[in-house]
């Protein structure tokens, strides 16, 4: 309990460096620190709790697995929204490729064939889960966000909801400073339309 | 400034930018109505932005975090713990330990003082002991093995073909529990 309470007022890099010599309550630090920023930032990626929680976990673990390869004189929360990011953006490429036509084959010639090819869904209510994801991500602020391309959001997110500055940004998403500003600028304007056609 | 500001100049603003080019851009804010609510309009997204909560995962977000982390404690990290763990948490006990530890590092520095100043006795007593031990285990070796082999062994143990064989045995069975122990650790090590 009394390692636990100290290790609340460390910096990151001495926590990391504790894990490194495989210390339990430096890796379980690490997540609670962490775990809040991650998940905000990846659920408001996918918009969906489950995945976000599957793909914050495998962040983690990919990251506390490779503790021994955190270099210090980086930050490590730059470190983990790094691979949170990557890990996100291949999970919507997936499921991008992964998505199917409700309206039927691209292909189909006539009416009938499309009607043939579409898939029927059924209409159902809403579950608890959604009931909650739709409180949790349902302001207009959110459904904005929601509206971006994947880049833009996590750019816009991790600089206003994470405080992050420009060059962070670069550095964590491996982008050029000027795309960085770029994405933010476009995403401010889009938000804003967003939001006008929102209230309107 | 003639003209309204370019997006471009909205967020240098809004960045809170403190550089030369910036005193002319909020002069112009200040005179210019549009501007003034347009930049206005973008402060309002930003705390908008910036006033959106964490979200918390479910409760057993870090449990299921933790059990699929490998944790894997260096050698030389386990040995400090475990030097620490014999260490006495309270002072008292502290000095009470390193009393005692010092009464015994001063009698076994009299005692090697005395072994050095009578070498020669000393180197006596230590070959008469070994001589001793060397004739008890040969002693129980041989009863051991005539009553596995019976009698006709007595011939090897006079021939001292006994005590090599004995020695190799001796070898490969060391051999094989070291390699036996080894092998637990990196098992124990794998599972954790």
């Amino acid at each position: 309990m009394a390692l636990a309470l100290d290790l609340r007022n460390l910096p990151d890099a001495d926590v990391a460096a504790l894990a490194k010599e495989g210390r339990e309550p430096a890796f379980r630090e690490l997540v609670r620190r962490y775990e809040r920023p991650v998940f905000s930032l990846i659920f408001r990626m996918v918009r969906d709790r489950e995945t976000a929680e599957d793909l914050a976990q495998d962040t983690f673990i990919k990251v506390l697995n490779n503790i021994d390869r955190y270099r210090p004189e980086f930050k490590l929360s730059s470190w983990l929204f790094k691979i949170a990011n990557n890990v996100t953006i291949d999970h919507l490429r997936k499921r991008q490729l992964a998505t199917v036509s409700l309206d039927g084959s691209p292909h189909a010639q006539t009416a009938a064939e499309a009607q043939a090819t579409s898939l029927d869904v059924e209409s159902r209510g809403e579950s608890a889960l959604e009931a909650m994801e739709s409180r949790e991500l349902g302001s207009a602020i959110e459904l904005a966000i929601a509206k971006l391309r994947p880049e833009y959001r996590s750019c816009i997110l991790l600089r206003h909801v994470e405080g992050r500055s420009y060059e962070e940004i670069a550095a964590t998403l491996d982008l050029p400073l000027g795309t960085v500003k770029t994405y933010i600028h476009r995403a401010r304007h889009e938000l804003r339309e967003a939001l006008e056609d929102l209230r309107e | 400034m003639e003209r309204h500001l370019l997006p471009e100049e909205i967020d240098l603003l809004l960045d809170g930018e403190v550089g030369f080019g910036t005193p002319p851009l909020k002069a112009h804010v200040r005179s210019c109505p549009a501007c003034s609510s347009e930049l206005e309009s973008a402060r309002a997204l930003v705390r908008q932005l910036e006033h959106l909560p964490h979200i918390a995962p479910s409760p057993l977000f870090a449990s299921r975090v933790m059990s699929r982390v490998q944790l894997f404690v260096p050698w030389h990290v386990a040995l400090l713990d475990s030097v620490r763990g014999l260490i006495p948490q309270s002072r008292a006990l502290r000095v009470a330990a390193a009393g005692i530890f010092a009464s015994i590092a001063i009698v076994l520095t009299i005692v090697s003082v005395w072994a050095f100043s009578r070498i020669d006795a000393v180197m006596f007593t230590a070959d008469l002991v070994l001589d001793r031990m060397r004739i008890a285990a040969f002693s129980a070796l041989g009863s051991a093995v005539t009553a596995i082999f019976g009698d006709a062994a007595q011939p090897l143990l006079a021939g001292g073909a006994l005590g090599l064989g004995t020695a190799a045995l001796l070898v490969v069975v060391t051999g094989a529990a070291a390699a036996a122990m080894i092998r637990v650790a990196a098992v124990r090590a794998r599972s954790r």
